[in-house]
């Protein structure tokens, strides 16, 4: 069984946030809604002016909090280690959210529901359809687009991504690109001081 | 003003708030990012719950029924009200119950269920509703069971909160011990006002609760402080919670409604002036605005650590001195 985990290569990511519609796309995301973010920071002074790009997603943790604290059992671990919600168990509670350090969890709020992208806010066809996914009142997070995983797919992100920043792969195959990137350049999970042993790594 | 004009213009404060803080919103940028996902319900729920199980369990050591009533009114009525109204899914709340291996909340809701039951048997009993029918060995059984829960919920609060590393304010040991003491001198607070009369008349116990009370006020201080300190100097995330509250925008609140009205009133008055029912309901009354003060700032500082904990010294946010 694979153990399915992303590498970020900053030295390639152009911060375009190509991967942040790929993925608002592919999920059907209400507005407000986002699953993957690419983050941007200016750092340093004139002339030495420099800019860092930071993809962001669920770590998929080995250890994740979220799990330990729902109460409801909603969070759960899939065999191949992907972090799931079961919207039909969740009770809403936020405790997920709170415990989450990297704070990508996210509460579907009715008004989420309510109001299209586009226009005058009616739900395009296209909308409907997915508004019809989601439940009010439940926590979503990123799922590694596990539908497409289990086709034998990329993420939609990684899939998208023009600069090929976005890596992924199984950490416990030792011929995966993964896990020879991280091995040649030394991945670094982020926060590593959380415990919570992400399935994601960064390498610059 | 329409509901959308409503949230725009309370996201507009929200950013305003994140920008006066140092602290990122939803922008697409890396920083400290506050927590939004419990306020008001939750801090309302978790104060009634540790002053209603405070006031509870030193009622049940005085034997005085008002009071056993009134803290399983707040505990029980008032803190499922407030994770009703803000749990997403409030009709599925029984499914919090499944994970008491691992979840504190779960636990927690199992206190709660047994608190209700056993308070509301020894409330029918006390009030002699039971008839005769609750035999010794069994009443022992309720009352221990009742006391235990009641322990467990001025307790597991805290642990919700600091079971997770991810908020630095939060992922601290005293956040749990903070609660119990906050939750028995609330309890013996209200005690010294609702029962009044009853203490009046037992001069003894009037004279030890308002030793314990001075006692719990002291040792709420000192581990306020406490709190404090290890922010202060703990992680990042926590150095940024404690500037918000005591240099930052939430400061005109932590200062003034905790630590002066919360604290210091209350120690003045029972210090000064122990016996009279006026001067009692002014120090509770400052003691519980005070500690809701705490427990929604509590909530509205803490902070999500930055995550480029990857990058070079020169890139990771620092927090903000204020």
């Amino acid at each position: 069984m694979p153990r399915w985990g992303m590498v970020f290569d900053l030295k390639r990511c152009i911060g375009c946030n190509a991967c942040t519609i790929a993925c608002k796309q592919e999920n059907n995301l209400p507005t407000d809604v986002f699953f993957t973010k690419t983050l941007s920071e200016e750092v340093g002074d004139y002339p030495a002016v420099t800019r860092h790009y930071i993809p962001t997603l669920c770590n998929h943790c080995d250890d994740p909090p979220c799990q330990r604290v729902c109460p409801s059992g909603a969070t759960y671990t899939r065999s191949d280690g992907i972090v799931m919600v079961d919207e039909n168990l969740c009770i809403g509670c936020g405790s997920c959210i709170v415990a989450c350090p990297y704070d990508v969890r996210t509460m579907i709020q009715p008004r989420h529901l309510e109001q299209g992208l586009f226009g005058d806010g009616h739900f395009t066809p296209y909308e409907q359809q997915a508004a019809n996914r989601f439940v009010a009142g439940t926590v979503v997070k990123c799922t590694f687009c596990h539908e497409r995983v289990d086709a034998g797919l990329d993420p939609a992100c990684v899939t998208t991504c023009p600069t090929k920043a976005r890596i992924f792969g199984d950490l416990d195959d030792p011929e995966s690109d993964v896990r020879q990137l991280i091995a040649e350049r030394g991945g670094q999970q982020p926060l590593p001081d959380k415990n919570t042993s992400p399935k994601v790594y960064y390498i610059d | 003003m329409s509901a959308p004009e409503r949230r725009r213009s309370k996201e507009g404060e929200q950013l305003m708030y994140a920008k006066q803080a140092a602290i990122v919103g939803d922008e697409f940028r890396p920083g400290f990012r506050l927590q939004r996902s419990w306020s008001w319900s939750m801090a309302t729920s978790f104060f009634l719950g540790e002053t209603g199980a405070g006031l509870f369990i030193v009622s049940l050591v005085l034997g005085y029924l008002p009071g056993l009533v009134l803290g399983l009114l707040l505990a029980s009525v008032g803190k499922t009200a407030g994770h009703l109204m803000h749990m997403g899914q409030p009709i599925r709340a029984w499914r919090a119950i499944f994970k008491l291996k691992h979840s504190w909340t779960s636990r927690g809701l199992l206190a709660i269920i047994l608190f209700t039951g056993c308070g509301i048997i020894l409330v029918l009993d006390g009030a002699g509703l039971t008839f005769g029918l609750l035999p010794p060995a069994l009443k022992f059984v309720v009352i221990a069971v009742a006391g235990v829960s009641a322990v467990v919920i001025m307790l597991y609060q805290g642990f919700v909160m600091s079971h997770s590393a991810a908020i630095g304010l939060w992922s601290s040991g005293l956040i749990p011990v903070l609660g119990l003491t906050y939750a028995l001198l609330s309890g013996v607070s209200l005690l010294s006002v609702v029962g009044y009369g009853m203490l009046a008349a037992r001069p003894h116990d009037d004279e030890m609760l308002q030793i314990v009370q001075v006692g719990l006020l002291v040792y709420v201080a000192v581990m306020l402080y406490s709190l404090v300190h290890a922010a202060t100097f703990g992680p990042k995330g926590a150095q940024q919670s404690m500037s918000m509250l005591l240099h930052g925008p939430l400061a005109i609140w932590f200062i003034p409604l905790v630590v002066v009205i919360g604290l210091v009133v209350p120690i003045l008055i029972i210090s000064l002036e122990p016996k009279g029912l006026v001067p009692r309901l002014v120090a509770t009354l400052a003691l519980l605005v005070g500690y809701y003060t705490f427990r929604v700032l509590i909530f509205k500082a803490a902070v999500f650590d930055p995550i480029q904990s990857f990058l070079p010294q020169v890139a990771r946010a620092r927090p903000r001195r204020f």
